[in-house]
């Protein structure tokens, strides 16, 4: 087992730098300990004496091991209102800019891009039906979209246990949820079939042309696993799939412009997105 | 409930021919350039026909899909395509090429060691970027060599950047060689001082 090193300050820069080249990620030095504690399980995963060891390691993409220490920061990080900053963006900005842009009739299409189980769908349309009060005067389309059809089905299924419902109020889980047994809650059925599941791979052109124009995009935590080029593919396709003027928002810790220059930064009171261009802003 | 759910809709986009992808790259209309550019990735003979519509290309977006195509196609003749465009006087041009040939693990490998010995100070200064990406033997070797014969400090300068993030012990005599060098420009003597602390500091925690 190797020891638990606390990094120098060199040595924290140099991983932070070295990441962010690599994922787009960003930690500060207020997310040393979360930094620290990853190090230390991937150190102990790989067998690596030193931190000098594991960064050549990690540089070398030995087994993945890039991939490997993305996954010790995002796997299982999914629940309910993660990241509600966005979903506040959501309600606060994004779509009144987007009835700006729109006939009347037309449908507000969001479109939760690698939605895994199902919980950023859903939340997406939870946070709607309680915070935007002209949810009632529009259609509201949402589509949950994955590249694996395993956890499509359990997106279909909408059954979560207690941890994915951690950031949600009582009255909400009361609400939208049916109690389960044994501490687990299912999506109530009039919700679950407001949302549509897809399968697509957001690398192929065609499959994300099938899915139209969106008015908002989410894909948060996803760029982050592909490599460079890759990157570029799905952003050039996402670019494609938003109606001009059209959102879309990232994780937390990802930046669209170090993977493509096609879209204008936009900042919020609430979060920083990025916007097709395409309409004239006054 | 105001939130509908839709079948979702295929869009039918009928693949192109070649030759509509051939022509759409010198399109008058911007978005038929972007459909082609775009499709033309599927297609490894067009490389030529990227590589010549690319500098007459104005439309960012457009060349930005152009440049993913390129390294999508993902062939040596591909990645030698963008190197004329390192030489460019524009700039965009000059850093989107250098942005694609650092996407391509490709172009590092088979194309680094002609271009850190480009005639062109400006292309031996971009390529040392290039060498990020490498494996950190391959990186070192490949920079350790260049500080050895570079005569131009500019160059050296972007060599011991990325030395300091990605050197080991192995480039601490090349690093001290060029600092012998060039003693009387400070700060070269300055950045290698730091790239030899931050690797000797890292070598003895390893």
């Amino acid at each position: 087992m190797a020891e638990r090193p606390t990094l120098t300050e060199d040595e924290f820069r140099r991983l932070c730098e070295y990441l962010y080249r690599r994922t787009g990620m960003v930690f500060t030095e207020a997310k040393r300990y979360y930094v620290e504690r990853r190090v230390w399980e991937r150190m102990a995963e790989t067998g690596s004496p030193s931190f000098a060891g594991y960064f050549a390691h990690l540089r070398s993409d030995t087994r993945d091991e890039i991939q490997q220490f993305v996954n010790a920061f995002t796997v299982n990080e999914t629940y309910f209102y993660r990241e509600d900053y966005q979903l506040k963006c959501l309600t606060n900005d994004l779509l009144t800019e987007r009835l700006h842009e729109r006939h009347a009739d037309d449908p507000i299409r969001i479109w939760s891009a690698a939605c895994s189980t199902g919980e950023e769908p859903y939340s997406i349309a939870i946070w709607l039906l309680e915070n935007w009060p002209r949810v009632d005067e529009y259609f509201v389309e949402i589509v949950g979209s994955d590249i694996d059809t395993r956890v499509l089905e359990l997106a279909r299924a909408g059954t979560f246990g207690k941890r994915a419902l951690m950031r949600l109020p009582p009255e909400l889980i009361g609400k939208y949820f049916d109690a389960l047994p044994a501490e687990h809650w299912q999506i109530s059925p009039q919700l679950r079939d407001s949302v549509s599941f897809t399968s697509v791979n957001l690398l192929d052109p065609a499959q994300t042309r099938a899915h139209g124009q969106f008015d908002v995009i989410f894909c948060r935590n996803v760029l982050i696993y592909f490599d460079d080029t890759s990157r570029r593919l799905a952003a050039e396709n996402l670019y494609e799939n938003l109606l001009p003027g059209g959102f879309i928002c990232l994780g937390h810790s990802e930046s669209m412009s170090r993977i493509s220059p096609l879209f204008d930064v936009r900042r919020f009171a609430d979060a920083v997105v990025y916007q097709r261009p395409g309409i004239t802003r006054s | 409930m105001p939130l509908v759910r839709k079948p979702t809709q295929p869009a039918g986009h009928p693949k192109a021919s070649a030759g509509e992808v051939f022509a759409g790259l010198t399109s008058a209309n911007a978005e038929e350039r972007w459909s082609a550019a775009r499709a033309a990735a599927e297609l490894p003979d067009a490389t030529g026909a990227l590589a010549a519509a690319l500098p007459q290309e104005t439309d960012s977006r457009v060349r930005e899909a152009m440049f993913t195509s390129l390294t999508r196609i993902g062939t040596r003749e591909s990645a030698a395509a963008m190197l004329p465009m390192l030489r460019s006087d524009d700039a965009a041009l000059r850093t989107g090429a250098l942005d694609a040939l650092c996407s391509s693990v490709l172009a590092a490998h088979e194309l680094l060691p002609q271009l850190l010995s480009d005639p062109d100070v400006d292309v031996r200064i971009l390529s040392c970027e290039l060498a990020r990406s490498l494996p950190s033997a391959e990186a070192n070797r490949s920079l350790s060599a260049l500080l050895d014969r570079e005569a131009e400090i500019n160059v050296c300068a972007a060599a011991i950047e990325v030395l300091a993030e990605v050197g080991n012990h192995t480039a601490l005599p090349a690093l001290e060689r060029c600092a012998q060098r060039f003693p009387q420009v400070p700060f070269l003597t300055f950045a290698i001082r730091l790239a030899t602390d931050r690797i000797t500091a890292a070598g003895s925690r390893g």
